[in-house]
């Protein structure tokens, strides 16, 4: 995991590359466009394919190799271990099938839908030599089309170069959030609907920190990395994770095409617990600090949760607004369509302008134990019947725990052994397995650790 | 008749003539008797339940109904029970979720749930022996007494009951009128989301098993059959659901059940579409709606039924509810803002559908050739996988059963062949018993089970 508590910011940014990521930071946030697309998938490189980076000599080594800025087993790591491999196959599979029979695609592995997500789907026109789809969720389709840098990264340039040159900076928060959102939430072109849902498509639980953790991590901040790439601590990640979670959740309400068909509102946007339940036993009363009544489907406002709880240590002010306006919105989804859109419009500005902050906040000993009293909060507290609460309270746990590890406050034994307990929390996709009751008592226990 | 009996009845007239005085005297407001509800004063249960009258132990000799009406009602009819279920801590727990005033008291006095959990007229036509504790009486189905109560103890035929404002329960519209009231619902007398949200059950409803199941508080005797005429169950079903539709298509259009914000008035749409573990991968594909994996539906398994009904009635109409029903799914999921005139011009158009079949129904005599028919079009819509949804398969068990009882009432079948369908029938229930351990496999197996013991 990404270590420390200070970022440095490399001034060596070359301009190109920085010129992507502001787009990315400002305009196109405040502007409530969705830029999702332009931002993972540059249209100028061509994808050599995941062959060029696996050599031996390379990041496909058993052994670091004399010198090297890195393990160089990256590519061992993501084809062993990394599901992002089996995206590809996964489509031939029966699941798959049955799905693609549903939606009435001829078949998944053909089907440009599913193709967007599980494979490196760049346009034929970008596709080198040794470009294969069935790689999967191969190194370019996160670290961009090599064509543009392979030579100079090769040769040893520095990260500034070959960020320069066309790589995507996946180290630092904003972008990392930007291109793994594009598939594990979605933006205007790809996207899990419940039409997809519906089908047999899991839902999508996520949070950029513990994502990156448990991929697993084909990287490890060394003296090294650190020298190369500058510092970033896993509650920035994870607070940028959260805002831009929330960013493209709001894109979609305010999306007309994604937002709402006939009498029926685009259901991936609500809480799965709302609706899937089993009746007979009635979870009601269901508590909720919205203010929804019964009979209600709730909005699913995890990301902003959690998001608010990030703001109320950099921005107490912000956060305050970020409640008022989630409270609005959730009051608008029962009575005033209008009202969602602007009040999805006021979250979403807000969120964007958290993010710089964000990315520069240096988290202390003190924010993290006020964060883990805050999550710990949110998932004692009335929504907890919610798996998306009890997910983000969990990875937002995890993240916390690594940082205090990182600072040295918790040993790596103690560290160890909470995460060993939140991980049972972490995807809680069958409401089946999940139970509020021994969820509160494990947060429970785990307070003191988290040193209140 | 006994001394004892006149005595009784000069009680009664009374009574009758204290209220008709009081009625006369709070206004000449007094509305003729019509279904619905807009009827004479309501006497109160204790005018129908003297020992001589509908709350015997024992018929009377010359009785031509059983006199134990009101014994069934109070000691088996969950009707009797209805305003009583507001004080228990389930409808206590409702009424704190739905922010009801009144504590304890909140369900027993909030006219929503009254409407349907008692006789709610309004004071003016409460007789002085009238509680509303009583729940769903006599006269909440039967209609207020004071203007036929006494020709009708004097013997008076039914025709000259009905004359005198007696509602017709025994004829299959105005009883599928009176019952869809509340188990569908009507106007503001609707168990809307929100109220089921809050813990109200769901409300599953099918005219002619439900009226035996109350249970019934009347034999299809010689003496019935002289008085009201032979019912015929499988009228009763058809006629029970063009009226469930049609109420349906009304609340669908109603503009209180408009979408509002990012939510529809979800009561209107098939409970199990979303009441499912997300991990039962239930959707199947179905032609009637044309709906994709996680759209949300309509219900309509009313629609489905009354399309088997038609197709042997009327095809004409069948294929009219089949088309304007596929419209009107379309139209529920019909891209934004085009959605709402389709989905009120497609629901208006079922409406009518349903309407204009009902005299067809009501004039149709359901004979053993449509026993036959009916049952295995029933069968082959979940066989066939026409539509295999909880709600629909539901809807053919109790269709079924209708069948099967008016094969029995009719003579269509002896007694060996009834039993051995009746036990298939239990079967085809177990199937069902929990929506959510329910599997169309099973189902169709035990549907095919069934299928076997039918008469050849």
């Amino acid at each position: 995991m990404l270590g420390a508590i200070t970022i440095r910011v490399s001034r060596a940014l070359a301009a190109a590359a920085g010129a992507v990521l502001l787009a990315a930071a400002s305009p196109a946030l405040a502007q409530g466009q969705s830029q999702g697309q332009s931002q993972s998938q540059p249209v100028t490189g061509i994808h050599l394919g995941v062959a060029t980076c696996a050599g031996d000599n390379c990041h496909g080594a058993k052994q670091r190799p004399k010198g090297s800025a890195v393990l160089g087993n990256e590519y061992i790591i993501w084809g062993s271990r990394d599901r992002h491999r089996n995206a590809y196959r996964v489509l031939t599979e029966q699941r798959s099938i049955r799905m693609a029979r549903a939606l009435g695609y001829k078949d998944a592995e053909h089907e440009p839908r599913c193709l967007a997500c599980h494979a490196d789907y760049v346009p034929e026109s970008q596709r080198g030599a040794q470009f294969q789809l069935s790689d999967g969720v191969g190194c370019e389709a996160c670290h961009g089309g090599a064509s543009g840098w392979l030579g100079i990264h090769i040769s040893g340039a520095s990260h500034d170069a070959n960020i320069a040159a066309g790589l995507y900076p996946t180290d630092r928060p904003l972008a990392r959030a930007e291109k793994c959102l594009g598939c594990h939430y979605g933006d205007k072109t790809r996207f899990v609907d419940h039409l997809l849902i519906g089908a047999g498509h899991p839902r999508l639980p996520f949070e950029l920190d513990t994502f990156t953790a448990a991929q697993p991590a084909h990287f490890v901040v060394d003296p090294a990395y650190i020298a190369r790439k500058g510092r970033v601590t896993d509650l920035q990640v994870w607070a940028v994770g959260e805002a831009v979670a929330l960013i493209k959740r709001m894109d979609t309400v305010l999306d007309p095409k994604r937002a709402r068909s006939g009498l029926l509102p685009e259901f991936v946007l609500f809480e799965c617990q709302s609706c899937h339940h089993n009746y007979d036993s009635l979870h009601a009363p269901r508590p909720t600090a919205t203010g929804l009544g019964p009979g209600t489907i709730k909005f699913n406002d995890a990301n902003a949760v959690m998001l608010r709880l990030a703001a109320s240590r950099v921005a107490p002010d912000a956060a305050k607004a970020l409640s008022a306006h989630m409270m609005a919105l959730h009051k608008a989804t029962t009575d005033d369509w209008a009202g969602v859109e602007r009040e999805a419009t006021a979250v979403r500005k807000i969120a964007a302008a958290l993010v710089p902050l964000l990315t520069k906040y240096e988290f202390t000993a003190d924010d993290m134990r006020a964060l883990s009293g805050g999550a710990i909060a949110v998932g004692t507290g009335p929504d907890n019947w919610q798996s998306s609460h009890a997910e983000q309270v969990t990875m937002t746990l995890e993240a916390i725990v690594t940082s205090l590890r990182s600072a040295g406050i918790v040993g790596n034994a103690q560290a160890d052994s909470m995460i060993a307990v939140l991980t049972q929390y972490k995807d809680v996709a069958n409401e089946a397995s999940y139970r509020p009751e021994p969820f509160v008592k494990a947060l429970r226990a785990l307070q003191p650790g988290l040193g209140k | 008749m006994s001394a004892d009996r006149w005595h009784w009845r000069a009680i009664v007239a009374a009574t009758v003539a204290i209220v008709a005085l009081a009625a006369s005297g709070l206004a000449a407001a007094q509305t003729p008797p019509a279904p619905g509800g807009g009827d004479g004063i309501h006497l109160g249960v204790a005018s129908c339940a003297g020992d001589n009258c509908h709350g015997a132990v024992k018929r009377g000799e010359f009785s031509s109904v059983e006199q134990n009406e009101y014994l069934i009602w109070s000691l088996k009819d969950k009707h009797s029970r209805a305003f009583k279920v507001l004080s228990t801590e389930p409808a206590l727990r409702i009424a704190r979720n739905l922010g009801l005033p009144g504590g304890k008291r909140a369900a027993e006095t909030a006219q929503i749930c009254l409407d349907c959990h008692a006789d709610n007229v309004p004071e003016s036509r409460r007789g002085p022996r009238f509680q509303l504790a009583d729940g769903v009486g006599c006269e909440a189905c039967h209609g207020g007494a004071v203007g036929w109560l006494g020709i009708h103890i004097s013997g008076a035929p039914h025709r000259a009951n009905l004359a005198a404002g007696l509602y017709p329960t025994e004829q299959p519209l105005a009883r599928a009128e009176r019952c869809l009231s509340c188990h569908v619902g009507e106007g503001n007398k609707f168990a809307t989301h929100r109220i089921m949200g809050a813990g109200h059950p769901p409300i599953g409803f099918e005219l002619d098993t439900y009226t035996a199941i109350q249970p019934a508080h009347y034999h299809v005797t010689a003496a019935y059959i002289a008085r009201k005429g032979r019912p015929n169950d499988m009228q009763i079903w058809a006629v029970g659901q063009a009226v469930d539709l049609k109420k349906r298509m009304d609340l669908l259009i109603d503009p209180n059940n408009a979408p509002k914000g990012a939510t529809p008035e979800l009561a209107l749409f098939d409970c199990q579409a979303c009441h499912h573990a997300m991990s039962q991968l239930q959707w199947r594909a179905r032609a009637a709606t044309g709906l994709g994996p996680g759209q949300l539906r309509l219900y309509d398994a009313n629609l489905v039924m009354l399309r088997v009904i038609a197709a042997r009635v009327a095809p004409d109409a069948a294929e009219a509810l089949a088309t304007h029903m596929l419209a009107l799914h379309q139209a529920s999921a019909a891209p934004v803002p085009d959605y709402w005139a389709g989905v009120q011009r497609e629901a208006a158009a079922v409406r009518k559908a349903a309407e204009t079949l009902i005299p067809a129904l009501e004039k149709h005599e359901f004979d053993q050739g449509d026993a036959r028919a009916l049952a295995q079009a029933l069968i082959a819509v979940g066989v066939g996988g026409a539509d295999l949804d909880y709600s629909a398969a539901q809807q053919q068990y109790m269709a079924l059963q209708s069948v099967v009882a008016a094969m029995n009432l009719l003579s269509f079948a002896d007694v060996a062949q009834i039993n051995a369908l009746n036990d298939a029938l239990g079967g085809i229930g177990k199937t069902l018993a929990d929506d959510q351990a329910y599997r169309p496999e099973i189902f169709v197996a035990a549907l095919r089970q069934f299928e076997a013991k039918l008469p050849r």
